[in-house]
């Protein structure tokens, strides 16, 4: 009886496959392998960038899981993964919907949502910053034209996550917008010919057709937005440095802090891998979600 | 024969070529990266590079490359460079970043300098600073004074008489305060830590007690933050300053935006040309004790142990400190130099600012390793820690000091027990 590497390696191609493959995988294993198995060990460890500690098992982990400020970050994160995938996809497909539908000026509007994800995320973060910073910004400018006192959004811890979701929502939904632009484009029109013949209305359309048909797509660009959402660094940071009062430090701020401010890389590490950890585990739950029909 | 003469040919020519490499080996200048720090306004770089340029010239055999760091992650900057082992040959730094980088085994001491230059040019304080373990871990060059600066136009326009105590300065915010205007402003940043720094050390306190325990929860350093917590309180500090960096806050007092700043001593050069005059030092204040004092920071430049020319590098820092004039005559740097000998300079005796800064406030001001005093490597850690930062933002705030307090302490204890 032949055994399952027997079969493989008396495959015809073998060889040549292994060939083939052998430059992607060293690749792979030179830029992802071996930082994330000395993230992993450095995790493990005490000590800092300049001076590397001993081996300390989980200690790391069991520290951070006792710290009140990782739970702090993870609600944060949580809930700012949530805000922006529920806020990009309410927005993106609105707009998708009413691009397909033809508006008037249509082309100069695609490219007008679409300048918020052009512009690079510094220019965007800072110009937002001299938008509400302080009572004499732009913002405030309106609400007491209005009538209204000054809101200090950046003061304010409810009001600064708000705006880092409000923000970060505005940078990220022209990329679900167009992405279910192209999907809606690809719904085949005679669904919807049978749908009308049955009698369905516009709202029954949109439930029973449009949904289901771009179910799949909509999975993956949730999950994608998830793993950007839960990894941005550059919209908290800039904005508000994870302020005020840490309101808006999520968990790779978290992670930067510890590694870069207390110069404590085991406590970094270990920060970063449990991240990892919760986003393979959502990751894992969509896309069973995904396959099932 | 004609090999034999062939053979001697080529090992001339040999031996030409390998003492033509030689020659070129030896005439090659020594390279050494000098990384400065951005110390404020932009002509302070062209006067360092210049200054850098006038070495590189009278050096032949040495070059000199000038690299300007941004503040932004300094950090992160020099730890992954000694740690990737890229780290210069010599920079500026924080103000604790020597002691702490030499506790690492980073820096090497630069006790030679020190002795050569002389324990007695430099100002009182000055090399205390510097000297841990018996060795002394960066030579300083400059001393920052943290000081209040008040806006003349904002109090005269209110009849308001420039505070000496910390119950006419809370008065005088309050007076000021309305209309956009506001008594303080200050940042969330690392910067704004220094309205703590600063207060608690003007009230005899500080983050540590004299044995070197963490002592942000001692009675004076309390009575510091209530003082501050009470301003909040009276609606005398911008809300802003939790969310502003320091520029913002800088920005909004020369804007008129607020009477009072704890910045450098001379932020009015920096400032707009007809802002300058409406600005003054306000006088050492007296806290409820009757104390007075001020924070101050001693920059130091450190000498690398990755430096593979030590010999070169010694030599450009003693050159360095002992020329580094223009670096305030040209480069309109704010610290005042920790050297005596440029001290006595005309630049600084002309200058009101720097004299009465140097004359009032320079005995009177402690690092923030008060009331312990020296230096020791966790102050690094201290100097731009979330913590306080948190801590600074929290109290703008208006959060109950029992509340934000505790987490601080605990911080500052968990520092201390490294």
């Amino acid at each position: 009886m032949k055994g399952f590497g027997t079969t493989v390696f008396a495959k015809p191609g073998f060889t040549t496959a292994v060939i083939l493959l052998s430059p992607s995988l060293l690749l792979v294993a030179a830029v992802i392998a071996y930082p994330m198995a000395l993230g992993l060990k450095y995790s493990l460890s005490s000590g800092s960038l300049l001076r590397p500690g001993g081996f300390i098992g989980l200690a790391n982990y069991i520290k951070l899981l006792q710290s009140p400020g990782f739970y702090n970050s993870l609600q944060f994160s949580v809930g700012f993964a949530i805000a922006n995938i529920a806020g990009c996809y309410t927005l993106g497909l609105g707009i998708a919907l009413l691009m397909q539908k033809g508006v008037p000026g249509q082309g100069v509007f695609r490219v007008l949502f679409l300048l918020p994800w052009i512009v690079p995320s510094l220019v965007a973060v800072v110009s937002w910053r001299w938008l509400v910073g302080d009572e004499a910004a732009f913002v405030n400018r309106i609400i007491k034209a209005f009538g209204g006192s000054p809101i200090f959004f950046l003061s304010t811890s409810g009001w600064a996550v708000l705006i880092v979701i409000l923000i970060k929502i505005w940078r990220s939904f022209p990329f679900m917008m167009l992405s279910l632009l192209a999907s809606l484009q690809s719904i085949d029109r005679t669904l919807y010919e049978a749908a009308a013949i049955d009698g369905a209305t516009p709202r029954q359309m949109f439930r029973y057709v449009t949904l289901p048909q771009i179910r799949n797509i909509s999975i993956v660009l949730c999950l994608m937005m998830m793993i950007w959402s839960v990894n941005d660094f550059d919209t908290p940071w800039l904005l508000a440095k994870g302020g005020p009062a840490n309101a808006t430090q999520n968990l790779v701020i978290l992670a930067y802090r510890y590694t870069f401010d207390r110069n404590d890389v085991g406590m970094g590490a270990a920060t970063s891998f449990v991240t990892l950890f919760g986003l393979m585990v959502l990751v894992f739950f969509l896309l069973r979600l995904q396959r099932r029909k | 024969m004609s090999n034999l003469r062939a053979y001697f040919v080529k090992l001339t020519l040999a031996g030409v070529i390998f003492g033509e490499s030689v020659a070129a080996a030896n005439a090659a200048p020594v390279t050494l990266n000098f990384w400065d720090m951005q110390w404020g306004v932009s002509e302070y770089a062209v006067a360092a590079q210049k200054l850098v340029d006038r070495y590189n010239q009278e050096h032949p055999n040495v070059h000199v490359v000038y690299r300007s760091v941004p503040w932004a992650n300094w950090f992160s900057t020099f730890t992954t460079a000694v740690a990737s082992g890229s780290a210069p040959d010599i920079s500026t730094g924080a103000g604790f970043q020597a002691v702490y980088f030499f506790s690492q085994d980073a820096v090497v001491p630069v006790d030679d300098v020190v002795k050569e230059i002389g324990e007695d040019a430099f100002v009182p304080g000055a090399l205390e600073a510097c000297r841990y373990q018996g060795h002394y871990v960066g030579l300083p060059w400059a001393v920052d004074i943290r000081l209040f600066l008040y806006r003349k136009d904002i109090l005269e326009a209110k009849g308001q008489k420039v505070p000496t105590t910390w119950d006419e300065f809370r008065a005088v915010c309050k007076a000021v305060s309305g209309n956009g205007v506001y008594g303080y402003v200050s940042s969330g940043d690392s910067s704004g830590v220094h309205t703590l720094f600063v207060t608690a050390i003007n009230n005899g306190g500080g983050l540590f007690t004299k044995d070197g325990k963490p002592a942000l929860t001692s009675d004076r350093t309390m009575e510091a933050l209530h003082f501050l917590a009470d301003l909040a309180k009276d609606g005398s500090v911008n809300p802003a300053s939790v969310g502003y960096q320091n520029f913002d806050a800088v920005a909004s007092f020369f804007q008129g935006k607020a009477a009072f700043l704890i910045e450098g001593s001379n932020l009015p050069a920096q400032a707009p040309a007809d802002v300058r005059e409406k600005i003054g030092i306000l006088p050492p204040m007296k806290s409820p004790h009757g104390d007075i004092g001020t924070n101050e920071w001693i920059n130091n430049i450190m000498v690398y142990k990755q430096t593979t020319h030590p010999k070169e590098t010694f030599a450009f820092l003693k050159w360095w400190a002992e020329n580094e004039k223009p670096l305030w005559t040209e480069g309109n740097f704010a610290s005042f130099p920790a050297r005596k000998a440029i001290l006595q300079d005309a630049y600084f005796q002309n200058n009101p600012n720097y004299k009465y800064a140097i004359e009032v406030f320079a005995p009177i001001a402690k690092t923030i390793a008060a009331q312990k005093g020296g230096t020791f490597p966790e102050l690094n850690e201290v100097d731009g820690d979330a913590a306080f930062s948190t801590l600074i933002q929290q109290l703008w705030q208006g959060k109950p000091l029992s509340q934000i307090v505790p987490p601080a302490q605990a911080r500052l204890e968990e520092i201390m027990s490294h």
